[in-house]
């Protein structure tokens, strides 16, 4: 008795997680064609035909399916040989008009918008280490730069925890914001990638001229312009998105919202008019001196001499500009100084996954492999309706290596055994 | 205090590269693979004695496969006869451990019979063995409910191999994006790639001075975890270097020029990149058109 209630609540949760799938299908599709018929428009679907029960009247086998797919959900598509934009300088536009008061998302819209970005810009930097990032606010008709482009997180976060006590209010500014963005985005080297990422809650806006004519200025200055909605599908952030090249979606429910924001991680195809050229970058050592060296001396970090917060200023080691020789605490960072961009050889090996991507693995039934019970990189064993095989060393992976190895490894434990890689 | 239910797992990645060893034979009788699998094992008893919950995993990273030596896969696949046909050893040690042996010794004997070195490929399949421990510690991970702490400690003999750098750098950043940290314990010369690892993934690195010695450092510096760690007094850190190597010669430079496609490293500016074959744009200095004066007629002369 109670495992029929189970599987009535189950099978409900279920025809919802489907309505909201073939939504979020269609919601890809709206950009593509712009005067496509609405979706109370169509024909109705039957949804619920997808749950099937068996002899025992149990949807069991059918939740399994469901799980299984909800696991490979991701759509990963791999560019191939297309060039990516691996410099980026994005701007990221939170709208902190009235209607971000709204409940809808909970606590409220700007506390589960803040918290989201602040995730986000932790993954930014973890995929895209050379690039940078600038946080700005709408309200009341204007816009303001909450932090500038810079290359650390640590700025970042901690604007983004303190504009968590500000307050919503007033209408926000489409063009007040894009032409804030612009200002600095134009002054950017041809050879970045240079993005604008609106988060837009309201569904009005309130600009002094024809925006229009602004959407012509961005796509002059090949500024790629993107918008996540919070509310509904709003007809100028259509088109503008589809003039920059950018894209439009508007999200269903929290974990949506992340999806969308994670999108944006990855670093978006490089059109063909960005310009190719040799970057001129430094490499620092990192020394590292204790009190017991007798020329070491300790010494103010260029880092500290801005910043307001507290802290000792003074530290001994820290790497040091070659061309210049002033002294940062952490890199990537560009010097203040002299203006050479600073790096490390690890943070351009971050992003080498992104040039050569790992092929998919070819999805099997279990019942066709007889001889592997286990799985080559975890060794345990196949339990799952179906495996993956490696198409370059036919090695059998489980379905949850497989996602580790695509999502954080982008290198096939078994083909590092066959052949050496560059 | 939740010390009960924490678990920490330990994965012990050992290099048995055949030929290192063999010629490590020749050149110190008195320290073989035996006596450093001796150690490692020693090392694996106390770790799984020192808290009940505790886990090991032991792969022997060779130049053909990597290869776990416990736990067994026979044995995980039927609980019931591995207590069988283990027998019980007559001193009274503690059965987890005496099987645990038994099982490694077992192995290591079974792969270094098995496999022969064919062609030239003599380094050691590093990056390989820490990818399989890595995926090994997330289905360890995904299933005990639990909160689990793992860190992987990595006896290595045999020089870097250079061909690697990209697949180790994948797996050390994996590792760090999962909090798990990278020990190393260097028995010959020091590894660049791994003085990197855990550099970046907050472990230790240790080169040995005397390699008899194998089963006293890995017991004082690699047995506690990272809390225990902050307690110690341990070996200072090692300077690591950062400077990239330039793709032309392989030097190690301080400035260099970074192509934006293929992101390769250059020390000399050159006007196509030699990796993805495109055209840079040179930048060429600006020429400004001087403004014609207009002269007004001067009334003064010269005295």
């Amino acid at each position: 008795m109670n495992g029929k209630w189970n599987d009535c609540f189950l099978g409900l949760k279920i025809i919802q997680f489907l309505i909201e799938l073939h939504l979020e299908v269609d919601s890809i599709k709206m950009d593509e064609e712009p005067e496509r018929a609405k979706r109370w428009e169509g024909g109705y679907e039957r949804t619920w035909e997808i749950l099937k029960e068996d002899e025992s009247g149990s949807l069991k086998a059918t939740v399994e399916e469901i799980l299984f797919q909800a696991k490979r959900k991701r759509v990963f598509e791999s560019h191939g040989q297309v060039r990516l934009g691996m410099m980026r300088h994005l701007y990221v536009v939170i709208d902190t008009s009235r209607t971000m008061e709204d409940q809808d998302l909970k606590p409220n819209r700007l506390t589960s918008t803040l918290k989201l970005v602040e995730y986000f810009v932790e993954e930014y930097f973890d995929q895209n280490p050379i690039s940078q990032v600038g946080i700005i606010t709408t309200k009341n008709k204007r816009a303001e730069k909450l932090t500038d482009l810079a290359g650390n997180p640590k700025k970042h976060i901690d604007a983004l925890k303190k504009a968590k006590d500000s307050t919503c209010g007033g209408e926000p500014s489409l063009y007040n914001s894009l032409s804030l963005a612009m200002q600095t985005l134009k002054h950017m080297p041809g050879h970045s990638s240079r993005e604008v990422l609106i988060i837009f809650s309201s569904l009005t806006t309130c600009d002094p001229a024809n925006i229009y004519e602004l959407v012509k200025t961005l796509k002059a200055l090949k500024i790629r312009v993107s918008v996540i909605g919070l509310s509904a599908e709003v007809r100028v952030c259509t088109v503008l998105t589809r003039e920059t090249g950018g894209s439009y979606h508007v999200i269903l429910d929290e974990s949506h919202f992340r999806e969308l924001l994670m999108f944006h991680v990855k670093p978006p195809p490089a059109t063909s008019s960005s310009e190719c050229s040799l970057i001129r970058m430094g490499f620092p050592q990192h020394t590292i001196a204790s009190l017991s060296d007798q020329d070491a001396k300790p010494s103010f970090s260029q880092a500290h001499l801005d910043s307001t917060s507290g802290g000792p200023g003074l530290s001994m080691g820290g790497y040091f500009c070659p061309q210049c020789q002033a002294k940062y605490t952490e890199l990537p960072v560009e010097c203040k100084v002299c203006g050479l961009t600073l790096v490390s050889a690890p943070h351009l090996a971050r992003s080498f996954h992104h040039l050569f991507p790992l092929e998919a693995f070819q999805e099997s039934p279990l019942l066709l492999h007889h001889t592997e019970r286990f799985c080559e990189a975890c060794q345990g064993e196949l339990k799952d309706k179906s495996v993956f095989t490696c198409p370059s060393c036919n090695s059998v992976f489980c379905v949850e290596c497989d996602l580790f190895i695509h999502d954080t490894l982008h290198c096939c434990p078994s083909c590092i055994h066959s052949r050496s890689a560059p | 205090m939740s010390a009960e239910d924490e678990v920490s797992l330990l994965v012990i990645v050992v290099d048995v590269n055949p030929i290192w060893w063999g010629q490590q034979a020749n050149r110190e009788p008195q320290f073989t693979l035996s006596k450093c699998l001796d150690a490692v094992m020693v090392m694996g008893n106390s770790h799984l004695v020192m808290t009940r919950t505790n886990k090991l995993a032991i792969i022997a990273s060779h130049c053909q496969e990597s290869h776990f030596l416990y736990p067994c896969k026979l044995w995980k696949s039927g609980d019931g006869h591995g207590d069988d046909n283990a027998s019980t050893s007559g001193d009274g040690k503690y059965e987890l451990l005496s099987v645990a042996n038994d099982f490694i010794a077992e192995e290591i004997k079974n792969l270094m019979s098995r496999t022969e070195v064919k062609g030239n490929q003599t380094d050691t399949l590093l990056a390989g063995s820490l990818a399989k421990a890595l995926c090994c510690i997330l289905s360890i991970k995904m299933h005990t409910g639990q909160e689990m702490k793992s860190r992987i400690l990595v006896v290595k003999a045999a020089e870097d191999c250079a061909l690697q750098y990209m697949n180790f750098m994948n797996v050390i950043f994996a590792a760090q994006k999962q909090s798990i940290l990278i020990d190393a314990c260097v028995l010959d010369s020091d590894s660049g790639l791994l003085q990197q690892a855990c550099d970046i993934t907050g472990g230790l690195y240790l080169k040995i001075p005397q390699k008899i010695a194998l089963a006293q450092y890995l017991l004082w510096v690699f047995l506690p975890d990272s809390d225990q760690r902050s307690q110690l007094v341990l070996p200072p850190p090692v300077h690591v270097d950062y400077r990239a190597a330039c793709f032309c010669h392989r030097n190690l430079i301080e400035i260099g020029y970074v192509c934006s496609v293929c992101l390769s490293i250059f020390c000399n500016f050159s006007p196509i990149c030699t990796t993805c074959e495109t055209a840079f744009k040179i930048p060429l200095p600006q020429v400004v058109k001087s403004k014609k004066k207009k002269l007004k007629p001067s009334t003064h002369t010269c005295k």
